[in-house]
């Protein structure tokens, strides 16, 4: 998860002009290692999900997280792609609205992500039984 | 040791902040955000180093360096909160320990990096490669922070007295 954040949030910085010298298309090269990472994420998110389905899926925590973590995840794949197809000044104005909406984005998904564990109300499926 | 720092806390008014529904997740919160500001800057001028990117000048990275700063600062104090609150529990703790020694090791590579490669780093062309040492130096760092996230995560899982240091 630090991975994919400190690298969504270092493009965001450059694509807000905190570092103008830094050269955008080739920070598309640095996605390859972030969805590495979004794959342990979400392969890690299935295990958690499939040991504790009732803590997950009874919190709306749970469905903040996956809601700000799948909204990020889908303007990371936009920002890399006109990283990589569109590398045109243009783009640049698109790219700072993205940048600056990840950012938040981010920070709701890690801070939902450390109160998931301490505002479930329930832990095991089988209460329901 | 424990009594200072519980006594700390408690004078502070960290132990009341700490104790109050919001406060623990609030500060894990921070803490987790200043360790992204660290992977997303430092952690991508590694990268840069061990060769990802290339075209991007190592110079004009490294001006992102001083985010990471900051979140390192945002660690040190929410960490300090942790600790102070619950002292025991991170004292004679075995991921804990591991955690502190790996930051150390990441400082003293920071400061063999600053000492004795970064001028050259700075100088070279985003076209090429840096010295074997600055990759070493990048490798390091990248494998310290690792290890420092996974000890983090491992804290709770070993904590004393069920899991004891192992000179305790």
């Amino acid at each position: 998860m630090a991975f994919v954040v400190g690298i969504n949030l270092a493009v965001a910085f450059r694509m807000l002009g905190m570092v103008p010298g830094v050269a955008t298309g080739p920070l598309s090269r640095f996605y390859t290692l972030h969805w590495y990472g979004a794959l342990v994420i979400f392969l890690s998110g299935i295990a958690l999900l499939i040991a504790y389905p009732a803590k997950a899926l009874t919190n709306p925590v749970f469905y903040l997280k996956f809601s700000a973590l799948s909204l990020g995840l889908v303007l990371a794949y936009r920002v890399q792609r006109i990283l990589v197809i569109q590398a045109v000044p243009e783009s640049e104005r698109r790219l700072k609205w993205i940048a600056a909406a990840s950012i938040p984005l981010w920070i709701i998904t890690i801070t939902s992500g450390r109160f998931l564990a301490y505002t479930h109300s329930v832990l095991l499926a089988s209460r329901f039984y | 040791m424990v009594e200072i720092l519980s006594n700390f806390a408690q004078l502070s008014g960290i132990y009341g902040i700490m104790n109050s529904p919001w406060g623990w997740p609030t500060a894990e919160s921070i803490h987790f955000l200043g360790l992204s500001l660290l992977i997303g800057t430092v952690g991508v001028f590694d990268l840069r180093m061990i060769g990802i990117g290339n075209g991007i000048a190592y110079a004009d990275l490294h001006r992102l360096v001083p985010i990471g700063v900051t979140g390192f600062f945002l660690n040190v104090i929410t960490g300090t909160m942790f600790l102070v609150t619950a002292p025991d529990q991170y004292l004679f703790n075995p991921a804990f320990q591991t955690k502190l020694l790996f930051i150390l090791i990441a400082g003293i590579n920071m400061l063999w990096f600053y000492a004795s490669c970064l001028a050259q780093v700075r100088h070279t062309d985003a076209t090429m490669s840096v010295s074997h040492r600055a990759k070493i130096i990048g490798i390091i760092s990248l494998l310290s922070w690792s290890i420092i996230i996974v000890c983090g995560r491992l804290i709770t899982y070993f904590r004393p007295p069920y899991h004891w240091c192992f000179w305790c």
